[in-house]
């Protein structure tokens, strides 16, 4: 069904829309995780991902496939339900 | 030698003068015999080391009865020393012995050395000035681990866990980076020197006085001296001159900086010049310096066709190759590959072009500026944001100069054999590595500041020179390196997998790359000083951390190490690279491997080993652009193999034992060993190993160059 990714870091002024969009997507049932850039976690699974701009949005199918990207923007959650949706048509 | 000088000085009037006539002489290292006198030992205790002077007494009685038990004929300076030492030890005076250690090298040693080549360094020919400089380095190095760095320090470099480059050049900075600006303004007025040149007048004359600096800068550095824009400050000097007298001074330049044996120890300057087909961003307003070292009114921009008719021929020098059709070894020339590159007129012409010379040569290093970021002329390569500080100081090119103070590799295996597999202990092993390496640049920097504190009385005096408000080396500006060796092998002694097996095994190399970057951002905090992450190009230390961890960590670093141990040919695998025996298409190659690049600021490098194939200009542009585009590799290039031949004198494709157009056997072997073109005959054992077991990607661009078109961007 999908997850999505969400890559921030503490002195970015757009990261927490991108987290709350993260909930809104979570309470919809899609799987979101959180990374943050400060941490060996997150830093590691963002050097995986090319992370270079904060807030990145990256999502994906099961197979790991990348669906779609949202770098240094944040999407709303309708668009990223709808990128997911018509990836499953 | 200490022990025998200024003999009957101290403590005149307390000597006992019950000298004994021993009818002994003494050699010494001032070329010298004396006569045996018991006080010298006794002076040179007092001077040298903090015991008291009854302990001196008694320590140089015992010896004096020594020598005449054994009956010595001929007595040695350095024996005394060593009789007089073993007494300290008995005596438990540790810290004495230390400060009384004799600096030196056995004969044999020496005897050693003036036959045979070195080793250490592909960059050092054979021959009595490469002797010298080897013999300096010998005791210089004992001279850092003695008495620049801690006992602790010492220790930590000696058993392999971490490794100090450059011990024999302690009294040095390590690589420095600036441009033509300084000379063209200021001219060649260097501290101690008989002369005094005004700023060039002529291009020819803006050449020489290069060639001059950058050798007074060889002498003041360990590694490296890079060059920034260099066609574009060549600029000015250009203008209206013919097609030839381009083509000509771009051949002097090159001509200039290849001639090995020329400088320190017959070492050919380890040169970087750092080439742009556009004005770069942060010069097109700047106000150009001409001939005189005058403005010329004009700023920077406006010389687009000179820097570009100076870097085209540039290239064409490169092509041809030297008098024999071989590569030039030095200078490097580093492309900037940026977004403005890509909007500059001509571009897909001058990139077939370098293109071309790499797969024919495979001079041409593609360094990539995405975004803000320059890459500062080091030797390391350091890529940073230009700050407004920066930005500001590129307004006075001359300003611009960069320097990394030292570089420190840390041995990334001998974490994962310590670790046992423990993921805690194997973090916090990295952690104390790292506290380790920070410890020995503060010894370092406080070392070099000592020497620059005495101004122009000082070894250092070049660097200290002030012609505009600060001195040439700016330490505000200094980074400290801090390298890594083997990540490939230490995530395989903790995970069983090596990089390139699967994602999980990336991804562990990720994580502990991330740790090391995110303490080195601590440090920098912590200390005020810039603490970056290098890709240490190992020459040497590739071979000497393995056949140190095969001793210290048998049996289970029998089956890590790389090379042929039955010949004692073992590496590591470089920095973060993936195992370069790995069959995977270079661009993926150049895709994995960036995704480290992003972590390590300085001197990211993918290398594509070509072997005999000789890919066509259009598949290595193609190759670059998609880099520069899809990935986040900070640098790349392409390195071919050439075997020359003695007997007549022709260079073919390729390693081979026998020459390809006579058959004769008398050939050398010629492709690159870490960041430069050297003989393969003069590679220590490790790189050797390394060389057997390279993938060339013959069969990839032989027949594969639609895979390149048709690569499929996965998304991670
Ligand atoms: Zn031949």
């Amino acid at each position: 069904m999908g997850s999505v990714k969400i890559f921030w870091k503490s002195n970015c002024s757009k990261c927490p829309s991108a987290k709350s969009v993260g909930s809104i997507l979570e309470e919809e049932g899609i799987k979101v995780a959180i990374f943050d850039l400060d941490t060996v976690n997150g830093l590691a699974e963002g050097a995986y991902y090319s992370v270079m701009a904060t807030p990145t949005m990256i999502i994906e199918d099961e197979e790991s496939n990348q669906i779609a990207d949202f770098r240094g923007t944040v999407p709303t959650a309708q668009e990223v339900q709808k990128l997911i949706g018509r990836y499953y048509q | 030698m200490n022990t025998l000088r200024g003999i009957d000085v101290h403590n005149k009037a307390r000597m006992d003068e019950e000298t004994t006539d021993m009818a002994l002489f003494v050699r010494t290292s001032k070329e010298d015999l004396l006569d045996w006198k018991r006080q010298r030992i006794v002076d040179a205790l007092v001077k040298e080391t903090l015991i008291d002077i009854d302990t001196a007494e008694e320590i140089s009685k015992e010896v004096e009865i020594q020598i005449i038990d054994y009956q010595i004929k001929v007595v040695t300076a350095p024996l005394i020393r060593e009789l007089v030492d073993a007494k300290l030890i008995e005596r438990g005076l540790e810290q004495a012995r230390k400060m009384h250690t004799r600096l030196g090298v056995p004969l044999y040693d020496v005897d050693q050395l003036i036959l045979n080549p070195n080793k250490e360094n592909a960059n050092v020919p054979h021959g009595p000035e490469a002797t010298n400089l080897t013999l300096a380095e010998m005791i210089k190095k004992e001279y850092a681990l003695l008495n620049v760095f801690s006992q602790e320090i010492g220790d930590a470099h000696m058993h392999g866990d971490i490794h100090i480059h450059d011990l024999g050049f302690i009294d040095r900075p390590y690589c420095s980076g600036q441009s033509l600006e300084y000379i063209k303004r200021f001219g060649l007025n260097l501290p101690n020197s008989l002369s005094i040149a005004k700023p060039a007048k002529h291009p020819e004359v803006l050449l020489a006085h290069m060639v001059k600096f950058a050798a007074a800068l060889q002498s003041n550095f360990a590694g490296a001296i890079g060059w920034d824009a260099v066609n574009l400050f060549f600029a000015p000097y250009l203008v209206g001159l013919r097609d030839e007298e381009v083509r000509q001074l771009a051949q002097m330049l090159v001509f200039e900086f290849s001639q090995q044996a020329v400088a320190r120890g017959g070492q050919a300057i380890f040169t970087d010049i750092n080439l742009y087909w556009e004005i770069p961003k942060h010069f097109e307003d700047v106000p150009a310096i001409g001939p005189g070292g005058t403005y010329t009114g004009k700023p920077y921009g406006y010389y687009l066709e000179e820097a570009q008719r100076f870097v085209w021929f540039l290239f064409d020098v490169f092509k041809e190759g030297d008098g024999v059709g071989r590569p030039f070894f030095f200078p490097k020339p580093l492309v900037h590959i940026t977004e403005k590159f890509f909007q500059t007129e001509g571009h897909e012409a001058f990139l077939n072009h370098i293109c071309d010379i790499a797969s024919e040569k495979g001079n041409t290093y593609f360094v990539f500026d995405r975004g803000d970021t320059a890459k500062i002329s080091e030797c390391c390569r350091l890529s940073f944001k230009l700050e407004d500080s920066d930005l500001e100081d590129a307004k006075e090119p001359w300003k611009m100069r960069y320097t990394a103070l030292q570089n420190i590799t840390l041995n990334l295996p001998r974490m994962g054999y310590l670790a046992k597999g423990d993921d805690t202990k194997l973090y916090s092993n990295i952690s104390d590595f790292m506290e380790m390496a920070v410890q020995a640049h503060l010894q370092k920097k406080a070392f070099i500041e000592k020497l620059l504190s005495l101004k122009e009385k000082g070894p250092l005096a070049l660097l200290t020179m002030d012609k505009d408000g600060s001195p040439y080396l700016r330490m505000h500006r200094a980074t400290y390196l801090i390298g890594m060796l083997g990540l490939n092998e230490l995530v395989k002694i903790h995970t069983g997998e090596e990089l390139d097996h699967s994602e999980t095994a990336l991804k562990f190399g990720l994580k502990i790359i991330a740790h090391m970057k995110l303490l080195v951002d601590k440090f920098t905090k912590k200390h005020g000083m810039r603490f970056v992450l290098e890709q240490t190009p190992a020459e040497s230390t590739a071979y000497r951390f393995a056949k140190l961890d095969l001793r210290y960590h048998s049996p289970e670093s029998g089956h890590i190490v790389k090379g042929d141990i039955s010949k004692v040919e073992v590496y590591y695998t470089n920095s973060t690279y993936l195992p370069v025996s790995s069959r995977m298409n270079p661009i993926e190659r150049v895709r994995k491997e960036g995704l480290f690049h992003p972590l390590i600021e300085a001197g990211a490098l993918t290398h594509i080993w070509l072997g005999e194939a000789r890919p066509s200009k259009e598949s290595l542009a193609n190759l670059v652009t998609k880099t520069f585009k899809r990935t986040l590799n900070d640098q790349i290039a392409f390195s071919p193999e050439f075997t020359t031949c003695s007997s007549c004198g022709k260079t073919a494709r390729g390693l081979m034992e026998k020459c390809r157009y006579c058959g004769s056997g008398e050939v050398e072997g010629i492709t690159r060993i870490t960041g430069y073109f050297t003989k393969t005959s003069s590679w220590n054992k490790g790189k050797i190993g390394e060389l057997h077991e390279r993938f060339r990607n013959q069969g990839f661009f032989k027949d594969g160059e639609s895979d390149i078109i048709n690569i499929r961007q996965k998304s991670h």
